[in-house]
């Protein structure tokens, strides 16, 4: 298992209930490529999201963050413009164990939409579960993800995990 | 400590027989279905994962029926790779374009019993909880590891007990009794629970008013909503599947709940409910909604396009002509539930009151085709998401329904009561 690096990046705030058709409308699920699809990721709560978001960026959002559909698409979409964690109040269940699969963290923090503001450094160690905002002077301590879901993770998603933990290659 | 439904049905499905709330274990799944997100995205996963043989292709289903018939040519390929995949595969159980909505078919199909594990690459297979089944969405990667191995990790669920008393009145459906618990309870007031439903309203009740309810838990974040075996589910499995032997699960009477609340229709009377833009969350009695003038009236999908639904519209509509201001779309859940509602009498009501009868697809619910909504356009739909641009435009606006409510506000062309037609 290699640990993840720590994760440093600009900070884009979202509010509560962040559905999967906000993330990524329906009409666009039969791309087959999720370079074209992503040009869509988010815009409907942010139009500007999709322009302006840089590799290594972090979203940070209120309670229920992924709710509805099960598509796996939208932590996808996210994944493909390049951020690389979530964090949120709460997360829908699907969404959260989607996120892991394809071998994002998605963080769970009550209360983090009020310490953090768009466009803030948020500093994220895995390996520890600590989150840090430099620039509010505020550290969180995160409990320890379940055995299998840290498994995941530090194997670099599911297909890489299950690959490995059934010995398949091709 | 007694077990609850949940725990009994997940621990009968793991190696050690037993599982508590809170536990992270692996069990064997005993169905799953799949639709055209194998062929977008479980397919290309398998290549990845280099898996080259399904687990048993006697406990797949596969169904195309987002966008059935196909609406595009990028729909078209990914129902060209499902066919190919279960041909090659030699998978049991396969409905195409002709056949329905997955959460319909699969238990037309007999393929669901009591006690099983039924998982489903669609958030809404919660449904299946209606036949007293755990059953639950997982997407694509969680889909192609168990078309490998037929098995999965879970955490085990904390149960909500609801329990309904109570009689649901003329004109009100179990889909006003979900809306209102939706409203009380919030968007995410369940999110990793189970919902097990108790009370003598719901053992009463019809397969397709109790599929309603659980197909909706999962806009409170549910993940499972199981139900305790009545006798129209009995009558359901003697007639979908005569040869399958079950047992009914029942909770344990020391089962441990983290919450129990009941809801007393007796004193506290159902009435229609309508949930405003954009949240199924946001249900309100129908005399605190504005008579909104409406666009499209949609009667379908896998919450409420069954036999019953088509009946009461028809029965709403007959001998009425739907105002010239709006448009009604009925789709039948299933080619089953159409030729039903055809011999029935009901197909040729809604035509005669100006509606379209589509063929049975997801298509308008996810703003895929039959029914897309334009910029500014608003609709009353007995769907089970109103988020915003999820039935088209984002400017669009979603009311959610019963489909009596939705039957009574495409005759007046605006959000109507059904108890005042």
């Amino acid at each position: 298992m290699k640990p993840l690096e720590k994760i440093a990046g600009r900070a884009w705030v979202f509010g509560d209930n962040i559905n999967t058709d906000q993330i990524i409308q329906g009409q666009y699920l039969t791309l087959l490529d999720y370079k074209k699809m992503a040009e869509h990721t988010l815009e409907i709560p942010r139009p500007e999201f999709v322009d302006r978001v840089q590799e290594g960026d972090i979203i940070v959002a209120g309670d229920n963050f992924g709710s509805g559909s099960s598509r796996e698409e939208a932590p996808q979409v996210i994944k493909e413009v390049g951020i690389r964690a979530i964090i949120a109040e709460s997360f829908a269940r699907i969404f959260y164990r989607n996120t892991f699969n394809i071998g994002i963290p998605a963080i769970q923090i009550p209360s983090i939409c009020d310490y953090v503001d768009d466009g803030d450094r948020v500093v994220i160690d895995i390996e520890l579960g600590r989150v840090t905002i430099p620039s509010k002077q505020k550290t969180f301590e995160t409990p320890p993800l379940p055995e299998v879901v840290r498994e995941i993770l530090f194997t670099g998603g599911a297909v890489e995990w299950f690959r490995k933990r059934t010995d398949r290659s091709c | 400590m007694g077990k609850t439904i949940a725990e009994k049905i997940l621990g009968a499905h793991t190696k050690q027989g037993e599982a508590s709330a809170g536990e992270t274990i692996e069990a064997s799944v005993d169905l799953l279905m799949v639709h055209e997100v194998l062929g977008s995205r479980i397919i290309p996963i398998l290549d990845e994962m280099c898996v080259e043989e399904v687990w048993d292709p006697n406990r797949i289903l596969v169904v195309n029926d987002h966008w059935a018939p196909a609406a595009d040519i990028d729909s078209a390929e990914i129902h060209r790779r499902n066919r190919d995949f279960v041909r090659k595969h030699g998978i049991k159980h396969f409905c195409d374009v002709d056949c329905g909505i997955c959460h319909q078919v699969l238990p037309e199909m007999g393929l669901v019993k009591p006690g099983d594990l039924v998982i489903g690459s669609d958030s809404h297979s919660t449904t299946y909880g209606a036949f007293n089944a755990f059953s639950t969405g997982l997407a694509a990667t969680d889909s192609a590891i168990i078309i490998a191995t037929g098995r999965c990790w879970f955490k085990v669920p904390y149960t909500i007990k609801i329990t309904v008393e109570g009689t649901i009145p003329e004109w009100t459906m179990s889909k006003d009794l979900i809306l209102k618990i939706i409203s009380d309870l919030g968007s995410s007031y369940a999110t990793y629970q189970s919902m097990e439903f108790h009370g003598s309203t719901i053992d009463r009740m019809s397969v397709g008013s109790r599929m309603t309810i659980s197909n909706m838990t999962v806009e409170m974040g549910a993940k499972c909503s199981p139900m305790l075996v009545n006798n129209h589910v009995e009558a359901w499995m003697k007639e979908r599947a005569p040869h399958i032997e079950w047992k009914p699960i029942i909770p344990d009477s020391d089962a441990e709940y983290v919450e129990e609340i009941e809801y007393d229709l007796v004193s506290d009377v159902l009435e229609p409910i309508v949930a405003l833009p954009h949240s199924p969350e946001n249900g309100r009695p129908i005399d605190e909604v504005d008579e909104i003038e409406v666009d499209q009236c949609f009667i379908g999908s896998c919450t409420n396009g069954r036999l019953e639904d088509l009946a009461i519209a028809a029965k709403l509509l007959k001998g009425k002509k739907i105002a010239s201001n709006t448009r009604l779309i009925v789709t039948p859940a299933s080619r089953e539930t159409y030729l039903q509602a055809l011999k029935a009498g009901y197909v040729e009501i809604f035509l005669e009151a100006g509606g379209i009868v589509t063929n049975s697809t997801c298509g308008a619910c996810v703003g895929g085709h039959l029914g897309v909504l334009g910029k500014g356009e608003i609709a009353i739909s007995s769907t089970n998401r109103n988020f915003r641009g999820r039935m088209g435009h984002l400017e669009s606006e979603i009311y959610l329904a019963s489909p009596a409510t939705v039957a009574a506000s495409a005759i007046k062309g605006k959000i109507t009561d059904p108890r005042r037609i």
